[in-house]
């Protein structure tokens, strides 16, 4: 790590490729609506990068060639229901590279991660749509259909857990049949390990949101093993290895002290569990990472390294 | 601490190695362009006229202040001209030049005069004098002139000597401490001698390794140790290398003599050897010439005010268009042209193949930058604050503290010239604080001219009102005294008509 690695442009696509396990994984289980998903984010992420920069009067063929529109794009479309109709996707990616990057100024000066950002409105705005998880093998391509998809839905784990204890039962008797989020999650920690390994995201990060996460969860499983979900439940289920290689080291939106990373991976990792385990929402990556995308200016104020001769 | 490294920085390898590292000297230059301006401080005046004949090691233009050195004819000849030149420099601008065509003879100036080659037998004040007298400043690229660094540190307890040369590409100290083993330690020797330290240490990059055999062969004298370093960039720099070598931290907005340290670079040392103990003052240098447009790098020994062009007529240049850079690949600037010459500080010359510098990106905080900072600043953070002109803040994450080592640049995915951001963010804050310097004078100036103002109407009229009172005390004083003279002139009328009714009787 001497020399210039590489390039911005650069950097970006080896996270794309990170992603390829985890998508594959998703494939695997849900079919190849994923692969469709991804690309109408993709075009619709171009589309809407390069009409907003004609607006603003900017160059470009250089700001479509960073990747950074294309990464959010993907980031978004893995994190929906692969069975959501394409409308969903479409207004998601639009809502995240207009209102959550370029009305900031564009790359590098989003507070929020765009993606997350175009998640979370898709959610409060469709809940319906946005919950519904394909069964696993019979994905399809239900996104261009309109309806007879309820037939085709399953639920994650996550959210059966949720209904279940609301139903009264205890988490001990529940029995998980599903797989598919557990060989997701493994394929994206493969890619993180990838990352970290050609040093393009650093540790901190990723480790302190599983240490948070971890942390957060087995005390709540030592309180009450009977209504709260083990640790390792919660780090194989949902969109925890996701969140803790590829959306909460988005660079730009996280913090950038060492101390200040930790601090930050730490928070959404225990929010995340927070909001899992007590709030409304099936899983909490999206608002735990906006949730202290809002916190990172304070934070790398107070966290600056101590300065030579200082 | 044991093995001398720092946190960040660099491993660079050598772009252009060269074969060997020879010291050419290259021949007498026709003519010599002599900068009056040197690093900082006040140009330096001119002591002779055009059509004067020179010698050389002769004084050619002196100063009274502090930060500045005296120039010397650096060949004999007549002087031509003194006029405005363009400075090497990013800026372009021009200052004042002595110059001087040779008459080939390099006929010196008598030097046997206050001869001090016997140093041993000379008072540190004498040879102090000589040092100031000689012209000599920092040779390692800042030149700061020396005599003013050694007062400043003065009762420090160690000398460093920097012959770590540690950005990438220049070779002109090692060169010169192959030549001259025997000058480098004489030179640390005399500068022992005057500057009380009781230990000096040589500190050389441990891929200089015939250098460092060379001077630990020669080096017989106890107080002084030759270290090798580890090859990693900016360990040159002077708070990094005394905190590689000490421990030592020099506390922000200090120097090294603060800590007792006094640093100079190896090409001043053997600068100071030439005027104390052979008595002839700066009038050469060693530069590199290297670049990808060179085909082999050479280190020569050149007369100062030499012209650029003069001295790469000596490297076998690749035709075409190439670019010029002075001083090293990381901190150095780019130059427009040739037509500059051979100054004090002049270390190296790149002569490159143009390249198209990749357009700079959007900064999107991966902080490689932060891991790389010798002085463990944020980068990113500076970045942001200076590119909005947010001084205060850019002053907050420790604006002041960077050393401008170009580290954070080399490694930015985004290609940012961070280091052009952060310099100018110093200007501006340099420029605000002036300014707010003068609006304070002038609202003091308007508040004490306000309060004088209102005292001097105050004093007005208390002395009014106190002119006032006397004047009504010595009225009513007069009234009291001419009742006082009307009573006793009744009284008199009285005795006087009683007498003359009883003299009547």
């Amino acid at each position: 790590m001497q020399d210039k690695a590489m390039d911005t442009n650069q950097v970006m696509r080896q996270v794309i490729y990170a992603l390829a396990l985890g998508v594959a994984a998703q494939v695997y289980f849900f079919g190849f609506s994923v692969l469709v998903q991804i690309a109408l984010a993709v075009i619709t992420a171009l589309a809407a990068e390069a009409l907003v920069l004609r607006m603003r009067g900017m160059q470009i063929a250089p700001s479509l060639r960073d990747g950074s529109a294309v990464l959010t794009a993907v980031l978004l479309a893995i994190a929906i229901p692969s069975i959501a109709p394409w409308w969903i996707i479409v207004l998601g990616v639009l809502f995240a590279i207009v209102f959550g990057k370029q009305l900031f100024g564009g790359l590098g000066n989003n507070p929020f991660n765009p993606a997350m950002l175009g998640y979370a409105f898709l959610l409060i705005s469709y809940p319906l749509q946005m919950t519904q998880w394909p069964s696993e093998f019979q994905g399809a391509l239900a996104i261009f259909e309109f309806s007879g998809v309820d037939a085709l839905t399953g639920a994650t784990n996550l959210d059966y857990v949720k209904t279940q204890l609301m139903l009264g039962e205890s988490i001990g008797a529940l029995t998980f049949e599903s797989i598919s989020q557990m060989w997701i999650n493994f394929g994206f920690l493969l890619g993180g390990i990838y990352l970290l390994l050609r040093r393009i995201v650093f540790w901190h990060i990723p480790l302190s949101l599983i240490a948070g996460l971890a942390l957060m969860s087995s005390i709540l499983y030592l309180i009450d093993p009977a209504n709260f979900s083990s640790p390792v439940f919660h780090l194989i289920n949902g969109a925890t290895m996701l969140a803790a290689f590829f959306i909460a080291t988005d660079p730009v939106s996280a913090s950038t002290t060492p101390l200040g990373r930790l601090i930050y991976g730490f928070a959404i990792g225990a929010i995340i569990i927070v909001i899992r385990v007590f709030g409304g929402y099936p899983d909490a990556v999206a608002f735990a990472v906006l949730l202290m995308n809002i916190t990172v200016p304070l934070i790398d104020y107070y966290t600056q390294p101590k300065v030579f001769g200082k | 601490m044991s093995n001398f490294t720092f946190k960040g920085g660099l491993v660079l390898e050598n772009p252009f190695p060269a074969k060997e590292i020879d010291l050419i000297r290259i021949p007498l230059p026709d003519r010599v362009v002599l900068p009056m301006q040197q690093r900082i401080g006040d140009q330096a005046k001119p002591c002779v006229s055009v059509g004067d004949h020179v010698l050389t090691g002769q004084v050619i233009a002196t100063i009274d202040d502090d930060r500045c050195a005296p120039v010397h004819a650096s060949i004999s000849g007549t002087v031509v001209a003194i006029d405005n030149q363009v400075m090497a420099h990013q800026s372009g601008l021009e200052a004042l030049c002595v110059t001087i065509e040779s008459d080939g003879e390099d006929e010196w100036m008598d030097n046997s005069v206050a001869c001090t080659e016997n140093y041993d037998f000379c008072t540190p004040d004498t040879i102090y004098n000589k040092i100031r007298l000689s012209g000599i400043v920092g040779m390692g690229g800042a030149g700061f002139p020396t005599h003013t660094k050694v007062q400043f540190a003065e009762g420090c307890h160690t000398l460093i000597v920097n012959a770590t040369e540690c950005e990438p590409g220049i070779m002109c100290d090692d060169a010169l401490m192959q030549a001259y083993p025997t000058k480098v330690i004489r030179g640390v020797e005399v500068l022992l001698h005057i500057c009380g330290a009781e230990k000096a240490i040589i500190a050389i990059e441990d891929d200089k390794k015939e250098s460092i055999e060379l001077l630990r062969k020669f080096c017989k004298n106890e107080r002084i140790t030759i270290e090798a370093i580890p090859t990693k960039y900016t360990s040159g720099a002077e708070k990094i290398l005394v905190k590689s070598l000490l421990g030592i931290e020099i506390p922000s907005g200090g120097y090294a003599s603060d800590v007792g340290v006094l640093c100079q670079n190896v090409g001043t040392l053997v600068a100071i050897f030439d005027a104390v103990v052979e008595n002839r003052p700066l009038i050469s240098r060693v530069v590199t010439i290297t670049g990808s447009a060179i085909k082999e790098p050479k280190n020569l020994q050149v007369r100062l005010g030499a012209s650029y062009d003069y001295v790469l007529s000596f490297a076998d240049i690749e035709q075409g268009e190439n670019d010029i850079r002075m001083a090293g690949m990381m901190m150095g600037v780019d130059l427009e042209g040739t037509n500059y010459s051979i100054s004090k500080n002049t270390n190296c010359i790149f002569v490159n193949k143009p390249i198209e510098k990749p357009s700079a990106q959007e900064c999107i905080r991966c902080g490689m930058c932060n891991t790389v900072c010798p002085v463990e600043l944020l980068p990113q953070q500076l970045y942001w604050y200076s590119k909005s002109s947010n001084i205060e803040k850019a002053l907050d994450y420790n604006l002041l503290d960077c050393i401008e080592c170009g580290c954070c640049s080399h490694v930015c995915p985004s290609n940012i010239p961070l280091v052009d951001y952060y310099q100018f963010a110093k200007a501006l804050n340099k420029q605000q604080t002036k300014e707010k310097e003068q609006t304070d004078n002038a609202r003091e100036r308007f508040e004490f001219r306000e309060f004088r103002l209102e005292r001097n109407k105050q004093e007005r009229a208390e002395m009014m009102e106190a002119k006032k009172k006397a004047l009504k005390e010595k009225m009513a004083k007069d009234k009291a005294q001419k009742i006082a003279i009307a009573a006793a002139q009744e009284r008199v009328n009285a005795a006087k008509t009683a007498k003359e009714s009883e003299d009547a009787r």
